[in-house]
């Protein structure tokens, strides 16, 4: 009964929901999409794309506790989905899931089964990197060649690193760290990519920061923009958030702000994608 | 006034009735935690007249204001009043989840209480000041539906409103444009709610006890309190955004209560607060604002929207929380208990801990819950 009231509210939702961007501007590829069950429940997965499809997406990096809602994405608009592989089977693995090793079998069964881009987002700090299933992960993102996408700290991505000196990792907002970390970091590994999602201290009122900008312009190749939809409410934010970026990336040079836009995503997505088939 | 003095006394007696009088004073505070404590008061604090109202701590516009209030002139029906919602025994609410003017709206009705302390108002902050925030729900379609010429028309043809106005304003409703009789009444609104101020309570006598290390007085507050009190200014750490003596950081935050509207869309809370106060004419960075030079306007010309804002709604004070039932911005939770069950089984997943808020899951046991609630029935 309670999905019945959640849908209907949901349904009414995209009714309501008026803003819409206009499709002939910047391109946008949207690297951190949440699609879990209180979302999909709520909002079905045709509604969601469309909602993606009227923030003028090119393509949207989605994960999603479980990965069903990201599956259900994927299938509804292949075109438009990149999936990446959360680790949580359900909300409320955030702080754990690091310490459980039933988690490892259920990425390996995950990963044989489906085509993924990457594993994650997930939440690791410090010493996490270190446990058993966190060894795990880093292994299967080498063994499938695939990025891994992660909320944490730079000790962990050091840690990462260390593990496989090749790993593509993208840094979910950015460490939420500022911009002399972030510098370090990007100039410490290759294949270190930032996520600017939930993240506005670089933008105001449509320009960048001075900091930042020189941050973008040394590492060209390096950003990339996300909302974060961690609760269903912020799905309604994606138009939004795109329009807000829209108007931050105009105070770019055109090339930069492409790479930033979408190119340096699907630069990512294209690599990890790359000869993979649906069944591995 | 009266009565609302009235209710909160008697949601003393009540609290202290509840409590267990034989208990043991065992709870004590540090030093620290006295310093926090005094910082809740002293109340009530001084008020200050606005100065962006040329007519706030005017007496003849406190008694038209209270007239305004109560009358049914503003409502384009004529059925609806400020007490239609804000029932002064009622402390000022309606005790609904969501009120009712016209037709009903997504959220719920917030005491007016102490309202000279905000920075912000409404539960998106869409206005800042109060003479705005007292236009908005009389121009609201949902809620009294009028508009400014039709205002202006009625107030032109009623003698005693228009006297009053008059004497107010010293100006004649017949030479004012519709919009600045409309800007004028809610001063005259703003100017008597200004005068709502919640008494004192056992709370404060503590605290003052307390700041004078008076053992016989801080004796007399109850025990579940006390320790309810510690909860609050540790453990739970609910002081970091009800604070000072009006217990409000008079900011927003997302408290992680679900934000679809029953009605349809989304409430973007702060989020569309932000917006709506950017296009308002009605902000103290406009021409209606009394004082020249308009300070008080710089926070106004500085708020931006960030991505936090959107879903946030106003850190409600918690005086006289105990008579403003039910709870948060669409009214959902019924009970001061069912608020503090809801930050002790906080879901964590629905906020974004990192780069952002300070709300954590407090996992309280049931009897430190009994003893939060207690505390804040002492507001």
């Amino acid at each position: 009964m309670q999905n019945v009231v959640t849908s209907f509210i949901f349904g009414l939702a995209v009714i309501g929901y008026a803003t819409t961007s206009n499709a002939a501007d910047r391109p946008l590829i949207d690297a951190h999409i949440h699609y879990s069950h209180d979302a999909w429940e709520g909002l079905p997965p045709a509604k969601a794309v469309a909602l993606l499809r009227k923030a003028g997406l090119k393509r949207a990096f989605v994960s999603s506790s479980s990965d069903k809602g990201t599956q259900l994405l994927y299938k509804a608009a292949p075109d438009l989905i990149v999936p990446v592989l959360r680790p949580y089977r359900r909300r409320g693995e955030l702080g754990s899931w690091m310490h459980d090793d039933s988690i490892i079998k259920h990425l390996e069964t995950r990963l044989s089964t489906n085509k993924y881009a990457g594993i994650g987002e997930f939440h690791a700090y410090g010493n996490d990197v270190n446990t058993n299933v966190l060894r795990r992960v880093i292994a299967l993102a080498k063994q499938y060649g695939i990025f891994l996408h992660s909320h944490s700290d730079a000790a962990v991505i050091d840690g990462i690193f260390k593990q496989n000196p090749d790993a593509r990792v993208l840094w979910a907002h950015s460490g939420f760290t500022d911009p002399a970390e972030i510098r370090a970091m990007l100039k410490k590994y290759k294949n270190l990519w930032s996520d600017l999602a939930f993240r506005d201290e670089h933008a105001t009122d449509g320009k960048v920061d001075a900091a930042w900008r020189k941050l973008f312009q040394d590492f060209p190749d390096r950003f990339m923009i996300g909302t974060d939809t961690f609760a269903p409410e912020r799905w309604f934010y994606v138009v939004e958030h795109a329009n807000w970026s829209r108007g931050w990336l105009k105070d770019l040079p055109k090339s930069l702000a492409d790479n930033i836009a979408w190119r340096n995503a699907i630069t990512l997505a294209d690599w990890a994608l790359k000869n993979k088939t649906v069944n591995n | 006034m009266r009565r609302f003095t009235q209710s909160a006394l008697a949601g003393l007696i009540i609290s202290s009735v509840a409590t267990p009088l034989l208990a043991a004073n065992t709870v004590t505070f540090s030093e620290s935690e006295k310093a926090t404590i005094t910082s809740h008061g002293p109340w009530p604090p001084k008020m200050t007249p606005d100065p962006s109202n040329r007519v706030s701590g005017n007496k003849s516009a406190i008694a038209f204001g209270r007239e305004l209030f109560r009358s049914r002139f503003l409502s384009a029906s004529r059925r609806h009043s400020c007490v239609t919602c804000h029932k002064p025994n009622r402390a000022y609410t309606d005790g609904l989840a969501r009120s009712t003017g016209v037709s009903m709206v997504d959220r719920n009705t917030i005491s007016l209480a102490n309202l000279r302390l905000n920075r912000w108002y409404g539960w998106d902050g869409g206005s800042d000041n109060l003479w705005a925030q007292s236009i908005r729900p009389i121009l609201d379609p949902r809620e009294m539906n009028a508009t400014p010429a039709l205002i202006a028309k009625r107030l032109r043809n009623d003698a005693p409103f228009s006297r009053g106005y008059q004497a107010i304003f010293k100006s004649s409703p017949s030479v004012d444009d519709a919009g600045q009789i409309i800007v004028n009444l809610g001063k005259a609104l703003a100017a008597y709610q200004e005068t709502i101020v919640t008494p004192r309570t056992a709370f404060d006598e503590f605290r003052d006890a307390l700041a004078k290390s008076d053992e016989q007085e801080t004796s007399q507050y109850p025990v579940a309190a006390r320790r309810g009190l510690k909860i609050f200014i540790g453990k739970g750490k609910c002081g970091l955004c009800h604070l000072g003596p009006n217990f409000t950081n008079g900011e927003f935050d997302d408290a992680g209560i679900p934000y679809f509207k029953a009605s349809g869309g989304i409430d973007k809370g702060r989020f569309g607060g932000i917006q709506k106060l950017k296009k308002s004419p009605h902000t103290l960075l406009g021409r209606f604002n009394d004082n020249p030079r308009r300070a008080s306007g710089i926070a106004t010309r500085h708020v931006t929207r960030s991505h936090q804002s959107w879903g946030q709604f106003r850190v409600p004070s918690l005086r006289n929380v105990i008579n403003t039932a039910p709870y948060m911005h669409d009214g959902s939770l019924p009970t001061l208990t069912d608020v503090v069950r809801h930050y002790s089984n906080l879901n964590e997943e629905r906020l974004h801990l990192d780069g952002r808020g300070l709300l954590r899951r407090l996992d309280l046991t049931d009897p430190e819950i009994v003893d939060l609630v207690a505390f804040l029935e002492t507001l």
